[in-house]
This record gives structure tokens, sequence and C-alpha cells, in this order.
């Protein structure tokens, strides 16, 4: 079909936005303008996403979009359109954290914590992929995440007892 | 940091985009990833509308054929550079783009963009010059075929014209005994934009002990990323201990062929500097790897 008319907007237009959250379908309308870090936090009231850069460089605003970790900060909501959304609130499961996030308080890779929801939802997306990585490869995928607090040997450790953990299997 | 309105379209067919870019006109941006073009917005770009192209599955993927592999603009970075026969069979390109951004960029921006922001130092570049690559434009008026080199006009400028799209990148498969190598300097280990990437692509005959050909692509070292035609021809067809002692002569010319800028990150004499160094270790490295050997552990 050849015919702009077909999805002509209308000025300063809203559009709705169909996605699910951590599981939960949601309808919401939007602006196109906004940007998915803005629907999540906004919309949604999901705070665990941050916005620290706002340009893409510092990873604070990190989300999974279909398992994959991505910058919401840069991404509009509707290119996240008919999609599937992971935040850190979509981690823990019948009120008990998930593996990383234990892990992470266990090893005290968390100080002031502004990174963390991006620096955990980076590490799940390593480890769906890879259970069981080695430290550099866990530095090469973290380094989207910027932490100005740690100095990252924790975060590399509690990334390493959580992959230790889950392939136990324990939880 | 908000983004300004703008008209907001959502195509689900290349025609159906094709169409509204030509009836929009100029106003009109495509939006593929966008984690260029949202940071721009953010600073101040107000483009009048968006025709966002995520919906266009047919520019999505590798289409491997015989002697070439096709690669949809909207290719993701993440999918190429984890595509296991990407990595077997162009891993000068598989590397590359492994080094663009960070996972999370890798996870939203794609081939075509990073092309058509014809960024002097794109990743991509080189190693997709190197490989002999063209490109295929599609618009109003049918498609057209270019060779990369001419797609890339000065910095931030392509050969496309209102109203077209990058549609697809199609690579040359090389045949018989090939080696790559891309080496990237950056400011830190990962995550920055290069100050200068070399790539080298070679081929031998099937002895595996004469150079078939030799390809050197150049990045962040003039106007557009570019070949180092004169270093090429200086070892096209010789054996591979020949290539090694013309190594120094090749390396000189490929400097003369360069002209890098002063900017925010690095001086035009540092560029200069490492160029040299980087073109011996690439060279040096495709050769190593040609006669079997791992070369220095260099990627």
């Amino acid at each position: 079909m050849n015919n702009p008319a077909a999805s002509a907007p209308q000025e300063r237009h809203r559009v709705v936005l169909e996605i699910t959250v951590n599981g939960r379908p949601e309808r919401l309308e939007i602006e196109p303008r906004q940007t998915l870090l803005e629907v999540l936090r906004d919309g949604l009231g999901l705070m665990g996403a941050k916005e620290g850069c706002g340009s893409g460089k510092c990873g604070a605003c990190t989300v999974l979009l279909e398992g994959r970790p991505i910058n919401s900060c840069i991404l509009l909501a509707v290119q996240a359109q008919g999609a599937e959304v992971t935040t850190i609130e979509g981690l823990a499961k019948n009120g008990r954290p998930h593996p990383l996030q234990q892990a992470f308080v266990d090893k005290g890779a968390i100080q002031c914590g502004f990174c963390t929801p991006g620096m955990i939802l980076t590490a799940k997306a390593l480890l769906d992929k890879n259970p069981d990585p080695g430290p550099e490869e866990i530095e090469e995928h973290l380094s989207g995440n910027l932490c100005r607090c740690t100095g990252y040997s924790k975060i590399v450790e509690a990334v390493l007892s959580a992959a230790e953990e889950m392939k136990g299997g324990r939880s | 940091m908000r983004i300004s309105g703008f008209e907001y379209h959502a195509p689900a067919s290349l025609d159906e985009a094709l169409g509204i870019l030509s009836h929009l006109g100029p106003e009109a941006r495509p939006l593929a990833g966008g984690t260029d073009l949202i940071p721009q917005m953010k600073h101040g770009l107000r483009p009048g509308c968006l025709v966002w192209l995520g919906n266009l599955a047919e520019l999505k993927g590798l289409t491997w054929n015989r002697d070439e592999v096709r690669i949809g603009a909207l290719t993701l970075h993440a999918d190429l550079a984890g595509d296991r026969e990407l990595q077997s069979r162009l891993p000068v390109l598989a590397r590359a783009i492994s080094l663009i951004g960070s996972w999370q960029i890798r996870n939203t921006a794609t081939l075509g963009g990073n092309l058509c922001n014809a960024s002097p130092a794109a990743d991509s570049a080189g190693p997709l010059m190197a490989l002999g690559s063209s490109v295929v434009l599609a618009g109003p008026g049918g498609e057209e075929e270019m060779p990369l080199g001419l797609f890339f006009q000065g910095p931030g400028e392509t050969a496309l014209r209102p109203g077209q799209l990058l549609k697809e990148v199609k690579v040359p498969l090389p045949h018989g005994p090939s080696a790559g190598c891309y080496l990237k300097l950056m400011r830190k280990k990962a995550v920055d934009l290069a100050l200068l990437g070399v790539a080298v692509q070679a081929s031998a005959d099937e002895s595996g002990s004469r150079l078939r050909s030799l390809s050197i692509g150049l990045g962040g070292l003039a106007p557009t990323p570019i070949r180092a035609g004169k270093a090429e021809a200086v070892l096209a067809g010789l054996s591979l201990d020949q290539a090694r002692k013309a190594l120094d002569q090749a390396v000189d010319l490929a400097c003369g062929e360069i002209s890098p800028i002063d900017d925010v990150r690095a001086t035009a004499s540092y560029r200069r500097t490492v160029a040299r160094v980087y073109l011996g270790r690439g060279l040096n490295t495709v050769l190593d790897r040609l006669a079997g050997k791992e070369g220095e552990g260099l990627s």
C-alpha cells in the first residue's frame, strides 16, 4: 500500500502503545516523542530504571527488550510497540529476590545503587545467553553500564557468584 | 532533555515507507535504531516528521549466496557480531561490529544507520570497504547499486537523494584461503568511537603462498572511510615472503593517502603516528594468518 494517508498522523498526536511489561500487558496512550524510559517511569510508575546521562552512554536506564539489554533513554517508546519489556521490578519471584539481586547485596556490589538496576538487568541478559561466563566476558558485557562507586570488582564477583548459584538450580 | 513533538509514521513495508518519504519531502527523517538520531533530538534537532522503519521485516537479516552475502540495512549490530557464519567467513567485519558502542547500543543500532550517518570513523565502514562491498538504494524511481566508496561523500554526507533509503549491503565472499584483521584505536578499552580503524583483508591463491588480493580500509583518517589503493597495488600478486619485504613501502604509501584532522578526541599527528603502527601490525597479522600462524593474538 503506497498511500501515505493510510498512516497519516494528526498534529501533536497521541498513539496507543501496547507493550508487555514484566509479564503484564499494558495499553497506554502516549506521545511519539516520549522515550521508553519516560513511559516506564511517568506512565507506569516503575522507578527502577534511572536517567543518568540521558544519551545512551551510562546504562543506568537499561531495561530488557525481548530479553536484550537496551538503553531506554534513547529509545522512543513507539519503537517498543508490541514488544516485551523487563525492568528490575520484574525480577523478584514470589517475594524472593533474583539470585543476581541477592548476590549484589551479599557481595557489596551496591553502594549508591543508581546504576544497580541497569547493571543487574544487563548481567541477567548475559547469564540467560551464557550461564557460565568468565570475568572477562562479564566485564565486556557490562562495559555499557557505568558505576561511579564500586570500582566494578565486586560487581563482577557478584555476577560470578550468582551464576554459580543459578547453576546449582537452587533458584 | 525532552524531545520536541514531531509527526510520526510507522510504515509496514518498504513500498509504504518510500511513499511516505516522497510525500513528506525533506522534513521527514527515517528512524532506524535511533541511537544517533534520538540523542541529537534531545540536544535540539527538530525534524518535522519521523518515519520509523522498524516494521520493515524485509530489510532485516542476512542472505547468503554463493558469491556474496546480502545484509539488510536494518540488521542489528548485535545480530551481526553474534552471527556464527559471519564470524567464520568474514571475521574482519564481525570483529569490527562487535566493537561498536556498548552491548545496549548494538542491540538497538543497525548497520544501515551506521553507514547512513557517514561518520568517517564508522567501525563497519572500513571493513566493508576492504571487502569491496556495494550498497543498494531504494527510491521512488526504483533501486540503484553503487560501490560503498561512492556512497560516502563527506563527513555526515552520503549519496542518498531525498526520498531514498539504504536497502541492503552486498558483500562479496572470499574464495580460497583468506584472512582479515581489524584494529581500532580507542581512548579506553570499550564503548568509544574509533580514533582510527584499520581493516585489512587478503586472500591467497590455491597454493596459499601468493597474494591474490589484499585490501586496506581505513576509518577516521580522511573525510570519509577510504581504501589505501596505492599500498594495495604494491602488494597485489606478491608471494607472502615478498609481501613481507614490501611491507614498509606499503605502509609509507598508505600513510601518504591519509589526511587525519585534529579534533576533540585526538590530534592529527597522534592519529598519523598510530596509523603507521596499526597499518604495519594489521598487514603483518593478515600475512601471518594466511601463512597459518595466529598473528600475535590480535583481532
